[in-house]
């Protein structure tokens, strides 16, 4: 048993955090995005991520045979929150989901295309999953992929795809075969988010970026371009969610607001005496300072599970998110409950307390129980694959 | 980093639920509630044989010489058992306040007997009216000559009528002292009374007790910062507990809901059920996790000012809120004496109250992280 990194780890660690500090620009790390920050969504971010790349911390964890450097995936984690701490870009979606999934599945040729261009941070994806039929239930995707000649022709809708205004390739799930069972009639697509027939449209959210709609007429995609195994789709989309859950939710945006919170609870006054001396602001504190630490926990119980390597830490990471994104939520409102009244001035306004960070981040953190499987989702999924209940719905 | 223990610590849980398993059956735990001795001898013994009675006393002195690692391992399976037993009173807190300031001749002349099983010492600490910290202690210890004469009253001394010695916290000029006391001595009456758990409590009433200054434990004045420093690692085994308790309620209520049919399908099928219990492992997993990091860090001697109380808290909660939504899913039968759930639903609220409550533990943790 230890709960520290290892020397080498706690290295990787220190030279994260000092190569951030040194490269730290407000422009590109930016704590009022909250969630949105690990996007890189403009030409300045894009250029930190380049620089990410010439480090080589891109795809550390893949094989060398791929550019990577077959490294524990810890050492992937340690970055990652590192970057989030600093509300900087994340080596993300490319790194992740995309490049992970080229290489246990795709073809050469997909990955001589992609598996470069992703390591030399040239390349910005948009993962497109939901619909309006298929939120929560995923499998239930209905953008249909007709065969034509020479490749497919993909007619219907996404939502929520996050990233859609900015990226240059889209990794789609859609339905090759209608006749076959919900989970095995999909399959993967990648196609250029510039293709005639692709039309974006804007979604704004109650947070603070926008979020998108997709609309696919008669667009076109080479046969090489479907993903792996025609049919695999699902099996490839749920393996990679496994695998990436904690890449997408990160600890260290909420150990952030918690030290915010403290720092506050420190220094304010009501009616002249200090908040931090009120009994019940006391508890609360207590309470979300012990919560943060059993996140951390559940955190590392994943992590350690991700290292024994075996079968993806489905239930850890399940448990991980769903304690971890309510915690977030709930860190967020009791900090409103503590600054008052001026909690509710909107973000960004000098009136507001720490600027309105918890006003801005009470908004943006209402997505967190719902994107990347909802709460109720990781709860069937702990209660099937770690309790071996009944199937329930 | 990683939470693989090793292989001694395996074996060290294994040995532990194994003889828990046979000599602490729900029957045995059932025939131990409101005995006013509380613990089965052969259980007792068994467990001195296995040396898992003086597991946290140095070898020197007869015991295991192990850490809280393996120590946290054994409690979660104390936990898991509801093992009546006095090892808490004894083997951690009156062995741990005797380890840290105790004098040599103290710790030769108790910690072996400890260790062996054969002497069972216990704290007496609350009492009626006062509060969990420093202010709470107000039984009177005064001095006469070279010794301190105990007037005042004890409540939740747990296991008194059996302890060959009680570890008395009381206030004299210098401040908290904590003295061995016979409960023998001429002065000193116990009255047991029946507690939620079943485990037994005992008032003590102390009428001019002498005590020679000889039976203090550490130098005078110090008892308090003494108590609080054993008491901070004892809670990580708490929570430990806690979490046993908690593991082993879920487990046989998931088992239910497989089993047990209502409208055409076993009730774990149900999504509003199903969700409940899915929290309450998630919870548990992670108190878990947070117990360990607090018995980790105490075996590494590093700082648990902060995770100590954090892990008793949150594990003590999160037994007393999982029993009480397992009581809700057994249904009807939970309030029944024949079934168990009930026996680890009142475990849970005393748990929660006692050795620090969650007030306590929720100042701990405040004052920890707000005041400099």
């Amino acid at each position: 048993m230890d709960f520290d990194f290892s020397p080498e780890e706690q290295k990787f660690a220190e030279d994260v955090e000092q190569w951030l500090v040194d490269n730290h620009d407000p422009v590109v790390m930016d704590h009022h995005r909250e969630n949105f920050s690990q996007l890189s969504d403009t030409p300045e971010r894009r250029a930190f991520m380049k620089k990410l790349a010439k480090q080589g911390w891109l795809g550390m964890s893949w094989p060398k045979e791929y550019g990577g450097q077959e490294i524990e995936g810890v050492y992937e984690f340690i970055l990652t929150e590192a970057l989030a701490r600093h509300a900087a870009p994340q080596i993300g979606k490319g790194v992740g989901i995309i490049g992970k999934t080229l290489i246990r599945h795709g073809s050469e040729k997909l990955k001589k295309e992609f598996l470069p261009q992703i390591l030399n941070a040239e390349v910005e994806f948009a993962v497109g999953y939901s619909e309006p039929q298929a939120g929560s239930d995923a499998a239930n995707m209905q953008l249909k992929a007709e065969p034509v000649e020479g490749g497919w022709l993909l007619n219907g809708q996404k939502m929520w795809t996050t990233s859609a205004h900015f990226a240059d390739w889209y990794w789609v799930g859609a339905r090759t075969d209608p006749d076959k069972s919900k989970h095995a009639g999909l399959s993967l697509f990648l196609i250029p988010m510039d293709h005639p027939g692709l039309e974006v449209q804007s979604l704004p959210t109650v947070g603070k970026d926008t979020t998108n709609q997709v609309f696919f007429e008669d667009v076109f995609v080479p046969s090489d371009y479907l993903v792996g195994e025609r049919g695999k789709g699902f099996q490839y989309i749920s393996e990679a969610l496994d695998l990436e859950r904690f890449t997408m939710f990160t600890l260290s945006p909420i150990t952030n607001r918690t030290q915010v919170l403290v720092d506050y609870t420190k220094t304010a006054t009501r009616d002249e005496k200090p908040i931090g001396e009120e009994p019940d602001t006391r508890r609360l504190v207590a309470n979300i300072v012990t919560d943060t630490a059993v996140a951390k926990a559940l955190s590392t119980r994943f992590l350690c599970a991700a290292k024994q390597g075996g079968k993806p830490p489905t239930v850890q990471s399940s448990q991980y998110k769903l304690f971890t994104t309510s915690l977030s939520q709930r860190v967020c409102d009791e900090a409103l409950d503590i600054t008052g009244a001026a909690g509710t001035i909107r973000e960004g306004q000098e009136m507001a307390p720490l600027l309105g960070r918890f006003e801005g981040a009470y908004r943006a953190t209402m997505n967190e129980t719902v994107g990347g499987g909802s709460s109720e989702i990781q709860k069937n999924i702990i209660a099937r694959r770690h309790l071996g209940l009944p199937k329930n719905f | 980093m990683d939470l693989e223990f090793t292989e001694e610590q395996e074996a060290i849980r294994d040995m532990t639920h194994a003889l828990l398993e046979e000599h602490s059956s729900v029957e045995v735990v059932r025939i131990a509630e409101n005995d006013p001795r509380g613990y089965p001898d052969s259980l007792w013994k068994q467990m001195a044989e296995a040396g898992l009675v003086g597991i946290l006393v140095p070898e020197e002195y007869g015991g295991g010489g192990l850490t809280m690692i393996d120590a946290a391992l054994v409690y979660e399976e104390i936990g898991r058992a509801m093992a009546p037993v006095p090892h808490f009173v004894s083997g951690v807190m009156s062995a741990g306040l005797l380890l840290e300031a105790g004098s040599e001749e103290q710790k030769q002349s108790w910690l072996p007997k400890i260790a062996s099983g054969e002497a069972i010492l216990t704290p007496a600490w609350l009492e009626p009216g006062g509060g969990y910290g420093e202010a709470g202690i107000q039984l009177e210890a005064k001095r006469d000559g070279d010794a301190y004469v105990l007037s005042g009253t004890k409540l939740h001394v747990n296991y008194g009528g059996v302890a060959e010695r009680l570890v008395t916290l009381a206030r004299s000029d210098e401040g908290v002292e904590l003295l061995l006391v016979d409960p023998d001595s001429p002065g000193v009456t116990l009255t047991h009374y029946l507690s939620q758990s079943g485990e037994p409590h005992f008032r003590v009433d102390f009428d001019g007790v002498r005590v020679p200054e000889s039976e203090r434990i550490g130098a005078a004045g110090s008892g308090w910062n003494t108590y609080d420093t054993v008491m901070h690692r004892g809670i990580i085994l708490l929570a430990a507990q806690a979490i046993g308790g908690a593991a082993r309620c879920l487990e046989e209520t998931v088992e239910y809901t497989k089993v047990r049919i209502q409208f055409d399908k076993p009730l774990g099928a149900f999504q509003a059920l199903a969700h409940y219990m899915a929290d309450a492992s998630t919870r548990i997993d992670g108190g878990r996790v947070l117990a360990h990091e607090a018995a980790w860090n105490a075996a590494e001697g590093r700082s648990i000012a902060r995770l100590a109380p954090m892990a008793k808290l949150f594990a003590c909660n999160t037994y007393q809120q999982s029993t009480r939504m397992c009581a809700q899913v057994w249904g009807g039968v939970a309030f029944t004496i024949e079934y168990d759930v009930q026996m680890f639903f009142r475990r849970a609220k005393e748990m929660q109250l006692s050795w620090w409550d969650t007030p306590y533990l929720e100042e701990l943790v405040a004052a920890d992280v707000l005041d400099d």
